[in-house]
């Protein structure tokens, strides 16, 4: 896997300051990436740009769409709340951070819950924890659960919050429950009609990151998952993630490279390998 | 006392009768043709196949741009979960045969981002030239905000990715298999393909909360201009649409009506194809569209490649057999 160089990423530009999956439309996931891996480079011409973008995307009640002229704010309101608040602008992370503290995955809200009680259906074990939806009003989920904890616990640690704490807390809880029974995550679907499902290598990644200073024996045997995951497989995505899982419990092998061959497809891939790099190299982008 | 009628008592009672009367007359249905082609193995036979399909439904892409959407699941290669390439890129061949103006292959998996590593994991870099230069994700392609024409869910508008949206003819090609939530997967819930990953997530989960069988008769509505190609040659049964197993049919099923194919593919399944809640939808409800009567069934007859696939528990009640 080649890293990236910075004027690659910087020629991808779009004309609005935004960058693009591959080409294309701005897309507000993509364009947060790019600016965290400029930021972690030293860059901040483009970067400026970059956040200028974003800044004009937020929505008006704090959260940000997928893509400008969508009209809902969504999961990547989490990643927008990773970008340093003296970057983005003190206000504008304070409503990040707010919309990700108001939303829950629909089967967690009250309205769902009494709902259930009312239909005499028990509330299932993997339900107890309330997690972060990909799109407000649908059910809580292991990626866009894993990237609110990464956002939420970077902000406590730079301004420590008991909301804060309590929703990192309440958030790990979901993503033990949603453990594959061999260790590992897959989407978040743990069984159906009774079958176990398995793991996938990138969503292991993410939620070994977000469980950053967990060490349980279930994370242990996560991390047993993830290294053989981080042996066998050979997407871009994936294996950023895991190397990030890893890192964040000190468990990447020492001197660990990407295997030759390993193709980044979309810009994402590609600047979250340079942040990975740099967390590598000591960089705390991810969790402040 | 003589009890009298109001005018606003009237008038109810006028449009209940209309709404009544009109439920009871069934709408004439067009039959729609649809094929079933033995095709025993993925291998160079399948190409004249394909050719001989669009020839018999005389597609008519001459100037046209054509989308193939196929079905793309999982990594697990060897599983029999996606679309062979082979088909697909006997359909790419056949589409340019005759004359298209360009051909594209587009997908938006459902549970993995990472939909390149996921095509080339199932084949699709090895048996398709350029595949990546043909190839539209999805899930990351540019949407343009549309509301369905027939709102069958509770969705009001859908963002979908422009790929699909201006195809002039997009060919749902999915693998015949079964579903823990469905029934069976076929080509109306291939279409949950081109609900974009980047707006919705993965899984796609407002469409669950929506209605899955509601949602896949608004897709199924959202695009006008569809064509089928099923590939059954080896489907997939028990706890599809991940976790079955390997179901060796020998077909290719194809038709312009995405609602009698997938009706047709049903009944070789030996699943009864009005215990399907989408098919029933979509027909609009008396289920005329699905009736065998009203499909134009070409090639081999349903008897004689009909196989019974196995369910899972929870739906033996849809087995043919059981209706």
């Amino acid at each position: 896997m080649v890293i990236m160089p910075i004027e690659e990423l910087v020629g991808k530009q779009n004309r609005d300051g935004g960058w693009p999956y591959v080409r294309g439309a701005s897309w507000t996931e993509p364009t947060v990436y790019s600016v965290l891996a400029l930021l972690a480079a030293g860059e901040t011409e483009y970067a400026r740009r970059g956040l200028r973008w974003i800044v004009r995307n937020e929505r008006a009640d704090g959260g940000w769409p997928a893509q400008a002229g969508i009209d809902q704010s969504i999961w990547v309101t989490a990643l927008v709340a990773l970008l340093p608040p003296e970057q983005l602008g003190q206000e504008a992370h304070r409503r990040a951070i707010a919309w990700l503290l108001g939303m829950t995955g629909e089967e967690s809200t009250l309205t769902y819950r009494m709902r259930e009680w009312l239909l005499g259906n028990a509330r299932p074990a993997d339900q107890e924890f309330a997690g972060w939806p990909w799109v407000p009003g649908t059910a809580a989920w292991v990626g866009p659960t894993s990237l609110a904890i990464l956002a939420l616990e970077k902000e406590n640690s730079r301004r420590p919050q008991a909301e804060v704490r309590r929703r990192v807390e309440e958030g790990r809880e979901f993503l033990m429950r949603r453990m594959c029974r061999d260790g590992g995550w897959n989407h978040g679907s743990v069984r159906a009609w009774g079958y176990e499902s398995r793991p996938y290598p990138e969503t292991t990644g993410q939620a070994l990151a977000a469980l950053r200073g967990v060490r349980t024996p279930e994370v242990e045997k996560a991390l047993t998952v993830a290294r053989r995951f981080l042996g066998e497989c050979r997407s871009a995505e994936a294996l950023n993630w895991l190397r990030l899982g890893l890192l964040a419990h000190e468990e990447l092998p020492d001197g660990y490279c990407p295997p030759a061959g390993v193709t980044s497809r979309t810009l994402p891939d590609r600047s979250l390998e340079m942040l990975v790099s740099a967390v590598q190299k000591g960089s705390n982008l991810f969790w402040g | 006392m003589q009890k009298t009628i109001t005018r606003r008592e009237l008038l109810a009672a006028v449009a209940g009768a209309a709404a009544l009367s009109a439920c009871n007359v069934e709408k004439p249905v067009t039959p729609a043709r649809v094929s079933v082609v033995r095709a025993p193995a993925y291998d160079q036979s399948v190409y004249d196949t394909v050719r001989r399909l669009l020839d018999e439904h005389q597609v008519n892409v001459r100037g046209k741009h054509v989308v193939l959407k196929p079905n793309l699941v999982e990594f697990e290669v060897e599983s029999n979960i996606n679309t062979n390439p082979i088909l697909v890129h006997a359909a790419l061949e056949a589409f340019r045969a005759r004359g298209a103006a360009s051909v594209r292959i587009a997908e938006g998996p459902g549970h993995r981002r990472n939909t390149l590593d996921l095509a080339e994991a199932a084949g699709y870099f090895k048996t398709v030239p350029q595949f990546e230069d043909l190839f539209t994700d999805l899930n990351l392609d540019d949407v343009s905000r549309m509301n369905p024409p027939r709102q069958f869910s509770r969705m009001k508008k859908l963002y979908l990715p422009n790929t699909a949206l201006g195809a002039d003819l997009l060919v749902s090609m999915p693998k015949m298999k079964t579903h823990h939530w469905v029934g069976a997967t076929l080509s109306m819930k291939n279409l949950f393909g081109v609900v974009p990953g980047g707006v919705y997530g993965w899984p796609k989960n407002v469409l669950h909360w929506a209605g899955i069988d509601e949602s896949i008769a608004d897709l199924h509505a959202s695009f006008p201009r569809q064509f089928a190609i099923v590939d059954g040659i080896v489907g997939m049964q028990g706890n599809g649409p991940i976790q079955g197993v390997a179901k060796k049919v020998g077909v290719l099923v194809a038709g312009g009506d995405p609602v009698a194919v997938d009706a047709t593919c049903c009944r070789i399944m030996r699943i009864d194809p009005f215990r399907i809640g989408y098919l029933r939808l979509a027909s609009g409800g008396t289920g005329a569209q699905i009736s065998e009567q009203n499909i134009q069934q070409t090639g081999e007859s349903i008897a004689s490649v009909a196989t019974p696939f196995d369910l899972i528990p929870e739906f033996q009640s849809i087995r043919l057999e059981n209706s």
